[in-house]
């Protein structure tokens, strides 16, 4: 199998099942507890249909949303994620460029591999930080100083990660900290040499935007969920996000967002948009799906701040259901992870190519030329 | 595989399995006939979901409930099952033992293989006691008063076993009267040193709190459900049941309750509580699972007794769910019998700890400071 062979989603997914030790793959894979939440967010979709309009002169389709005050290309973006140098050894600087090349946002986690200021200087395009709250409010401020001062568009503060999830395939491939080297996951590190030959060869592993704060989590054999647990400050509260909004002074989200009452309070502190996300399945295992909720939460907010549906998008027509029922755009994080450990910077830009072009092909056979033209006139949810 | 590998209920599950002489194992694992009423127990659990709040402060939530007049420090115990000694030497003792570690109640069998009394002076936790209606109704009356002298907080009265259900994999396995002893339980037995040894080096097996009234079930190889179909009053009744409120005179549970009318004259003769369950699907196959019950249940009855979940529950978050829908705690008997089976005392508690864990980090991840505020606005059942 080849990136050549890669039509969809679950193809780039089995490339990168070949290609990543399998401690690595999983914790991409996997999600919390039973990982029930993680299937509902894509079969949500299943439960409505599209309903096309022909005749229409669809020659020509314009892909193309405004989010954060900035016009992308496509409707949908590259949802920030931790740690992506573990996936191929370019990372983050693969990723970037791909998402240059096609002219949509590049959200980029405060868990990176590669810095704000490095990635600035690479891509023009609009750019995304995310950002958790951490107990030491030099950290913080210092993320915010940096972000400012690299020229990113959106600061995005994660809000659903308060403890960490139960993500029990972590538990059991040693993706954790102290690392369990089980027989299984040396035996699955030692089959996969050029993955390792790349780790230890393409430049030191680093989280640029913690390290001079911090211990923990520059080793890659620290868990995300004890980070999450032990790092972040759990009474973070609606004055500290409004603190932060203010202070950064751009266009600010929450993420992470599922209840109406709270993208309603998330417009009255002065938020330009939410992701509707329950962190793609890896934290409250059993909580809703964004797809599921999004009606409600466009009813409620849509008028007043971009609200953007995350998680569980693995097609086109994924994309088109959602901005029908009112979501400015979509966004993902295993929709491209699974592409840039298949093949670099090369597999993230042929996933988005396939992305486009299933756009474009599902517009066309829905009777539209631009996302505007998608409404819930173009849905039916079966009972 | 061992204790510390058992991250949830198919571990303990596969453990307990490893462990135990098939036709026991799968005495615990089996359910009615098809074992459709069983797999729906858990199912119904996914038609809902879970709607978080973020950004709430939520410090350290308070797990702790107040149940038959104790409070106790998490909304789950453990189900009276009968028989402990078959799945650990330690039995009732370990169960007691580690749910009193844990701040919760232990629940003893009519059919347990230890006293009344020797579990009292063990234990000083919260107990609670599940009696059947005897033939003969000098056994009823003493097991209450015995009861009484020892100190059980609670008294619970099994009303969904009238007949025994139909329990094919007991049928095939053997685990029947007379007891079937085929090729393949021989073998399996056989292939169980272990446990053979510590059965057989551990004092008698009998029903310790009927031993003195009858000699019926005292040995092993006579079947619970000619024990059941022998002993117990198929024609008990509401006046029956209205007569062990009132010699008990105490916190009082009907166990078995599933329609909204039944739950309705519980409160009519004295019930302070009810638990709804269909005895874990193995005794009428097709019928209707506690969760799926229990809203209704609790819209007609939740402000005049306390309602508890019994059934199906495996996770942390099917625990946050049925307390939205209005249960005041869960029980369970299969996961928390592989637990013992798996580990005695210490595999118990393990469970009840990582039961722990789950409850509080899902209390964190829904934004809940105490169990109150998980009411139904928390939970968004699909169509």
């Amino acid at each position: 199998m080849n990136l050549k062979d890669c039509h969809n989603f679950s193809d780039f997914r089995k490339l990168a099942q070949k290609r990543l030790p399998s401690p690595i793959f999983h914790y991409i894979d996997g999600a919390a507890d039973d990982e029930v939440t993680y299937a509902r967010n894509t079969s949500a979709f299943d439960d409505v249909d599209l309903v096309p309009n022909v005749l229409r002169g669809v020659e020509e389709v314009d892909l193309s949303t405004t989010i954060f005050g900035k016009k992308l290309d496509l409707p949908f973006y590259l949802s920030p994620t931790a740690l992506q140098r573990l996936f191929h050894y370019d990372g983050e600087r693969a990723v970037g460029k791909a998402a240059k090349k096609f002219n949509t946002m590049f959200g980029v986690s405060a868990l990176a591999t590669v810095s704000v200021e490095e990635i600035s200087s690479m891509i023009d395009t609009p750019k995304m930080f995310q950002f958790y709250f951490h107990k030491d409010r030099g950290l913080n401020d210092s993320c915010l100083e940096r972000a400012k001062a690299a020229n990113f568009d959106v600061m995005a503060l994660t809000v659903d990660t308060i403890t960490g999830g139960n993500r029990e395939r972590d538990l059991r491939t040693g993706f954790t900290s102290p690392p369990k080297l089980t027989l299984a996951s040396l035996y699955s590190f030692a089959t996969k040499p050029m993955w390792g030959i790349n780790y230890l060869t393409k430049g030191k592993f680093e989280l640029p935007h913690l390290q001079d704060f911090v211990k923990e989590g520059t080793d890659v054999n620290s868990s995300i969920g004890n980070y999450f647990s032990t790092m972040l400050d759990q009474s973070m509260n609606w004055k500290d996000a409004e603190n932060l909004c203010s202070k950064w002074g751009g266009h600010f989200a929450l993420k992470g967002i599922m209840s109406v009452e709270d993208a309603k309070r998330a417009v009255d502190i002065g938020c330009t948009g939410i992701m509707v996300s329950n962190h793609g399945g890896r934290q409250l295992d059993g909580s809703r799906a964004p797809f599921d909720q999004l009606a409600e939460i466009v009813d409620a907010v849509g008028d007043k701040l971009d609200v953007i549906c995350e998680g569980g998008i693995h097609r086109g027509t994924h994309m088109l259901k959602a901005l029908s029922l009112g979501a400015k755009a979509c966004s993902g994080g295993r929709l491209y992870l699974y592409a840039l450990a298949a093949g670099g910077q090369a597999g993230v830009e042929r996933a988005l190519e396939k992305y486009k072009a299933e756009l474009v092909r599902d517009m066309k056979l829905m009777g539209c030329t631009k996302i505007s033209d998608l409404n819930r006139s173009n849905l039916r949810f079966r009972k | 595989m061992a204790l510390k590998d058992c991250y949830n209920f198919n571990d303990f599950r596969n453990l307990a399995k490893k462990k135990l002489p098939s036709p026991i194992f799968h005495y615990i694992d089996g359910g009615a006939d098809d074992e459709t009423t069983l797999k729906r127990n858990t199912e119904a659990f996914n038609q809902c979901d879970l709607v978080p709040n973020i950004l709430a402060n939520v410090g350290k939530p308070d797990l702790s409930t107040t149940i038959f007049g104790k409070k106790i420090d998490m909304p789950i115990f453990l189900s009276p099952c009968a028989m402990q000694r078959l799945y650990h030497h330690d039995g009732d003792k370990a169960s007691a033992r580690a749910a009193e570690k844990f701040g919760t109640f232990y629940s003893m069998s009519t059919m347990a293989n230890n006293t009344i009394e020797e579990i009292s002076n063990i234990s000083g936790g919260p107990k609670l006691f599940q009696l059947y209606v005897h033939k003969d109704q000098s056994i009823t009356d003493d097991l209450i008063d015995r009861c009484k002298r020892s100190g059980f907080n609670g008294m619970c009265l099994t009303v969904d076993t009238l007949v025994a259900g139909n329990r094919e994999r007991d049928h095939r396995t053997g685990f029947t009267t007379p007891p079937k002893l085929t090729l393949q339980s021989l073998m399996s037995f056989a292939s169980h040193p272990s446990w053979v040894f510590n059965y057989l080096t551990h004092g008698k097996f009998k029903l310790a709190n009927v031993a003195s009234k009858t000699d019926k079930g005292t040995n092993i190889a006579k079947s619970v459900i000619e024990y059941i179909n022998e002993q117990y009053d198929p024609s008990m009744n509401w006046k029956d049941a209205e007569y062990c409120v009132k010699k008990w005179n105490g916190p009082f549970a009907l166990k078995g309750v599933m329609s909204v009318d039944d739950a309705k004259r519980a409160i009519d003769i004295g019930c302070t509580a009810i638990m709804i369950s269909n005895h874990g699907g193995r005794q009428l196959d097709g019928s209707r699972s506690p969760f799926d019950q229990i809203k209704a249940i609790s819209d007609a009855v939740g402000d005049k007794l306390e309602i508890i979940l019994d059934g199906g529950v495996r996770r942390g978050t099917h625990v946050l769910k049925a307390l939205a829908a209005g249960a005041k705690a869960c029980s369970f008997g299969k996961i928390f019998l592989f637990s013992l089976a798996a580990g005695g005392q210490q595999g118990v508690e393990h469970l009840l700890r990582n039961m722990h864990d789950e409850i509080n980090r899902n209390m964190v991840l829904m934004g809940c400071k105490n169990l109150k505020e998980l009411n139904s606005s928390k939970l968004i059942y699909r169509n």
